[in-house]
């Protein structure tokens, strides 16, 4: 939304600076986005007097003497409506043209000659000034306005500064998408009353009312329906630039004709859009004498064409206005072509109108219609001010039309809304002090009507009447909103923060934890996203059908919930052998989610909290898998828990992608599945286009939580340490709880760590030697180990 | 490999039968042509299969209960001069730790979230136009990866309200990620991190939440500052406000040079009601801003793409 801030000072008092208002404006109403100063945009451009116009013969051009107030200017001008007598713009040398002043390189006016005439700046047009894109010809001034020599700035309060406030901001306030709405509200956050504005009303309640019948479907849809008739008496030519048109400009809107005008002129000023109807074309559409306005939801496989020519199918939730029983417009969208103004229209159907902002809302996205007018719809527009605002329009147009029928549908009115709140209610969550008078004239600046009730103890009650265009004002909360807001919150002096004794959360310490552990060692946290591609789970073989489907994706990049976390690393282990970086252990602990999960007591999917690790190195150094374990092992130490890693047999959405030969599952000593960890499938590191020396793990860090505990059983006497190496066919784990057995038998525990496995060429078995620290020793025990 | 053998055997007699086709009428062509064309795609599929598979065939088994391979040295952990936290999250965790000192509790916000909890529970209308500010992603089911922490919010208000009863606060904070459908450029993310605050307790108001940001903000950038409020609109707080800061001196910032960090208010009466706390006996206020803009005006950092890069030379500049 644009506004004019010479606009707005029509309706309040300003008597701070505009620099102190945009911030108060910022500070106690809404966010102010933008503002665009044109205080400079019209500078140097004149309302001039053509005192003489004559053809160049065999051009279209005019060699023209205008009078700007002092010395005769030659000035060449190309329009075909140049004459003389007429009043002109004219954008004298050194002047920017104003349509191009936001261009990267703005045109500058200057003196050249054409077909040998010298033009000394030139006269201008509507496009040119910034006002449409009316090109057909120059703009002309309405003499009773200005004399030769008037700066146009002056004389159309053009150095002007607009505010640009997002619509959105104000999704609440439907009553400030005017600007008679928002004055008021900067009267309010000014500590004042904004001007006096009374709809005028002049004498419609004589005109025949049997002009038009109106019948609404149902007051859910349209709540209130004004309509007004015009009959057109007289030419109303559009020959001079008016004050509207350059309002309209500002605000982001064109010119188009003197009836679209009048109605966007006052949708921008009251927030209530209108919608004008070629009322002979509606009578014939409807096939009866006079107009029969029905306004309904549309059936189903109806068709409408739009002014925009487009032929939309309407579907069971769009409101249509009917001409008997024929739809004829998308009420609040836009207009149907069947009954659109043009050049020859002689009397009109002015409409002003509230409907279901639901209703719109869903119109808005299934037929993409984004206009000013269904923008303020869809914010729930009041109803008490349609008929009004369709009188003034009706006055507006009053030269060249008159009023022949008016009729109102307003089945059932909105009630008064009272509200009622204490003074110890309003200071009491604001944190602030605030008097009685205080809140009473801040409330009564902005509409409201404040009955003050005498309470026990300073503590008055206040019954308050809520204006009819606050439809957002329910309950006492919302008072106390107005009055901290207006009053400014930056007014509430931070009190003393409360102190208490919080709990920790496990395991946002567990992944401290973790943290401190890995960058300890090397390892790199990184955060990846939580929606995949369906060619990522492909290339790792998990199964698409496990996966919640994002169905209003970004790209197909990301159209996927993960399952798990691995995948996303291995991607990034790519993009980082590219960099490149020689050798990385990445990893990430996040959330992921499957759908054979199901669904948790909530009705929400369950979720678990996992870490992945992918290790690789651009150049073969060895096994890797051995360094993947070597990082979860310790891990899982850390947390006191003891685990076995045995071949891969359970088929998971963490496993497909690991090699079953190269690869173990991390398994409790109750059976319980943490994870797994491994080198992964040549096939899908060919995928991946990585290196070999590649490996990785997923671990269910629920689980661990779970199962896990900081308990350290710390032995600080005298160890016996001593190496032992055993022949064997056996595998590793084989070998150590062999080991086991023997220090059981014997009474004896120890420390028992791996060295090395060395195995000659040739020879078919191997030599296991682990390294082990005794707590209590006797001189035999080695001597059984060794005979193992 | 006999596998991959018969399926290239299978594609020729495919090529030589579709050679066929000269010999046709024209009027049959069509057909067979779609026919011969599809049984190519369905082989051609199979071999990449097969192809993929004969990678994985050769692959030499290890002793996973090992500790190294044989004759190769028992691997080391990489030094410490190549390990990092994300500054993300060890930020995060640092925001978390300051709102624990203040006595807040942690709960840990989720991925993945229905309609309820992100907007009916929190006061927004059915079908209301507000819903839309928030460009939520959905799955098939109607699931929303949440857009804000506040899809806690109810939750925490319910688990938390024993508290009340005893005669003592609710004070929770919920970091977590959130998502929103936009498009990504050097400061818009379409997946971030927040942080959400709930108090409630019979007495609090809106000069204790301002104290409490106020609070944690200048212990996070640890050093005074200015901050500035203005109102903004949220369906679950009724007043509703956003929050600003001065940006800090040493930071680069200059007199009067305010950022938003995040938005605030009093906890809407019908969003306590709907958690079964009675809104006549306990206020509340709630807040909830993104920690990826905090932690880019602390490094100066200019790219809010950095953080889900996955980038190390971004990464390993926070050893």
């Amino acid at each position: 939304m644009k506004i004019s801030l010479n606009w707005l000072k029509k309706y309040v008092d300003v008597r701070v600076s505009d620099e102190d208002l945009i911030r108060l404006i910022g500070s106690r109403l809404v966010e102010v986005e933008g503002v665009i100063d044109e205080t400079h945009k019209y500078d140097n451009i004149y309302i001039v007097r053509v005192e003489s116009a004559e053809r160049i013969p065999e051009t279209h051009l005019t060699l023209c003497s205008i009078n700007a107030g002092s010395a005769p200017v030659q000035v060449v001008c190309g329009a075909p409506n140049v004459h003389e007598g007429m009043l002109a713009v004219w954008i004298a040398p050194g002047a920017i043209v104003p349509a191009s002043v936001h261009e990267d390189a703005p045109f500058v006016i200057g003196k050249r000659k054409m077909q040998g005439y010298e033009s000394c700046g030139m006269l201008a047009g509507a496009d040119e000034l910034d006002f449409g894109d009316d090109h057909s010809g120059i703009v002309e001034i309405d003499p009773e306005m200005a004399r030769p020599g008037d700066l146009l700035a002056d004389v159309f309060e053009l150095k002007d500064l607009i505010l640009e406030i997002e619509n959105k901001s104000l999704t609440h306030r439907p009553d400030t998408f005017g600007v008679i709405g928002l004055a008021r509200e900067v009267a309010g956050v000014l500590g004042e009353k904004s001007r006096e504005t009374s709809q005028n009303s002049f004498g419609l309640a004589q005109c025949s009312r049997n002009l038009l019948a109106i019948s609404l479907e149902a007051p859910s849809i349209c709540e209130r329906y004004s309509a007004v008739v015009l009959m057109k008496h007289g030419e109303m030519k559009r020959k001079y630039l008016t004050w509207v048109d350059t309002i309209l400009a500002k605000s982001g809107m064109k010119p188009i004709s003197p009836v679209v005008d009048a109605t966007n002129y006052l949708m921008l000023l009251t927030g209530q859009p209108l919608h004008a109807f070629d009322y002979d074309k509606f009578v014939a559409v409807g096939g009866k004498e006079t107009p029969e306005i029905k306004v309904r939801l549309a059936k189903a496989g109806e068709k409408l064409v739009l002014l925009d020519d487009r032929e939309i199918e309407l579907t069971t939730n769009d409101i249509v206005i009917c001409s008997g029983e024929v739809p004829v417009a998308l009420a609040g969208a836009m207009g149907g072509k069947s009954t659109e103004i043009d050049e020859n229209t002689r009397n009109v159907i002015l409409e002003s109108a509230t409907f279901s902002l639901y209703n719109l809302r869903k119109t808005q996205m299934s037929h993409g219609i984004f206009s000013e007018a269904i923008t303020r719809f869809t914010k729930g527009q009041p109803a008490y001010q349609t008929l009004a605002v369709a009188e003034s329009c009706a006055e507006m147009l009053a030269d060249g039309f008159e009023v022949v029928g008016v009729a109102d549908e307003y089945p059932k009115p909105a009630p008064e809304i009272i509200v009622n709140v204490t003074r110890n209610e309003i200071n009491g969550l604001l944190g602030t002090d605030y008097e009685k008078d205080l809140i009473v004239r801040t409330l009564e600046n902005v509409g409201f009507e404040v009955n003050v009730k005498a309470g026990g103890a300073g503590n008055e009650m206040f019954e308050i009447l809520v204006p009819k265009w606050r439809t957002d004002i329910h309950i006492k909360e919302d008072i106390i909103e107005e009055v901290g807001r207006l009053l400014g919150y930056d007014n509430i002096v931070p009190a003393a923060p409360l102190h208490a004794t919080a709990e920790k959360n496990r395991m946002f310490e567990l992944k401290h934890e973790i943290r401190d552990m890995m960058a300890k060692f090397g390892a790199n946290e990184v955060l990846t996203y939580s929606f995949v591609s369906e060619k990522l789970l492909t290339k790792v073989g998990q199964d698409i059908k496990d996966s919640y489907k994002i169905v209003n994706s970004i790209s197909p990049e990301l159209q996927y919930v993960r399952q798990s976390l691995v995948p996303n690393l291995l991607e990034k282990a790519y993009m980082n052998q590219k960099l490149p970086v020689d050798k990385f252990a990445i990893y990430e602990m996040n959330k992921v989610y499957r759908k054979s999960w199901g669904m948790n007591e909530e009705k929400v999917p369950v979720e678990r909290m996992q870490m992945g690790m992918v290790i690789a190195e651009r150049k073969n150094t060895g096994t890797a898998y051995y360094k993947a374990k070597k990082y979860v092992a310790k891990l899982l130490a850390e947390k006191n828990l003891v685990v076995d890693f045995v071949p891969l047999k359970t088929k998971t959405a963490e496993s497909v992608m690991f090699e079953p030969k190269r690869a173990a599952e991390i398994v409790g000593k109750d059976g319980e599945y943490y994870g797994v960890v491994g080198e992964f499938k040549n096939s899908v590191r060919n995928e991946f286009k990585l290196a070999e020396y590649l490996a990785g793990f997923e671990l269910d860090l629920d689980l661990a939580l779970e199962k896990g505990s900081n308990k350290k059983t710390i032995f600080v006497g005298k160890k016996e340490k001593r190496d032992l190496t055993v022949t064997t066919n056996d595998n590793y784990v084989k070998v150590v709880d062999k080991i086991k057995k023997v220090l059981d038998e014997s009474g004896l525990a120890a420390e028992i760590t791996p060295l090395g496995i060395y195995q000659a060429e040739g020879k078919e078995e191997k030599n296991i030697s682990v390294h082990l620290e005794f707590e209590n020793f006797n001189d035999e025990i080695m001597e059984k180990l060794e005979n193992l | 490999m006999q596998e991959l053998e018969r399926l290239k055997n299978e594609l020729k007699k495919i090529n030589a039968e579709a050679a066929g086709i000269r010999d046709l009428p024209a009027e049959k062509r069509g057909d067979f042509g779609r026919e011969i064309n599809a049984k190519r795609q369905a082989i051609l599929a199979q071999i990449t299969e097969a192809e993929k598979a004969a990678l994985d065939v050769d692959v030499q088994p290890i002793d996973v209960t090992a500790w190294c391979e044989v004759n190769e040295a028992l691997p080391d952990f990489y030094g410490v001069e190549m390990g990092a936290r994300h500054p993300l999250m060890s930020e995060l965790d640092r925001v978390v730790e300051i709102y624990q000192l203040m006595g807040f509790d942690v709960k840990e916000s989720r991925q993945l979230d229905n309609e309820y909890f992100m907007f009916d529970s929190l006061n927004f209308a059915k079908e209301h136009p507000a819903r839309d500010g928030y460009d939520t992603f959905r799955t098939e089911e109607g699931l929303i990866p949440p857009a804000h922490t506040s899809t806690m919010q109810h939750r925490v208000l319910k688990e938390y309200r024993h508290r009340l009863d005893d005669g003592e606060a609710i004070a929770v904070v919920v970091p977590g990620r959130v998502f929103r459908n936009e498009d990504v450029d050097a400061t818009h993310e379409h997946t971030f991190y927040q942080c959400e605050g709930v108090y409630v307790s019979r007495d609090c108001n809106m000069g204790q939440m301002l104290g409490i940001l106020q609070e944690f903000f200048e212990k996070y950038y640890e050093q005074k500052l200015n901050i500035r409020t203005q109102p903004g609109y949220f369906p679950f707080t009724e007043p509703s406000l956003e929050f600003m800061i001065e940006k800090p001196k040493a930071l680069g910032g200059k007199k009067g040079d305010f950022l938003e960090m995040l938005g605030c208010g009093m906890i809407h009466p019908n969003v306590l009601k709907m958690a079964g706390i009675n809104p006549d006996e306990y206020h509340g206020f709630a807040w909830g801003g993104g920690i990826d803009r905090l932690v880019m005006l602390k490094y100066g950092l200019s790219d809010v793409r950095y953080f889900e890069s996955g980038n190390l030379n971004f990464l390993r500049e926070f050893n």
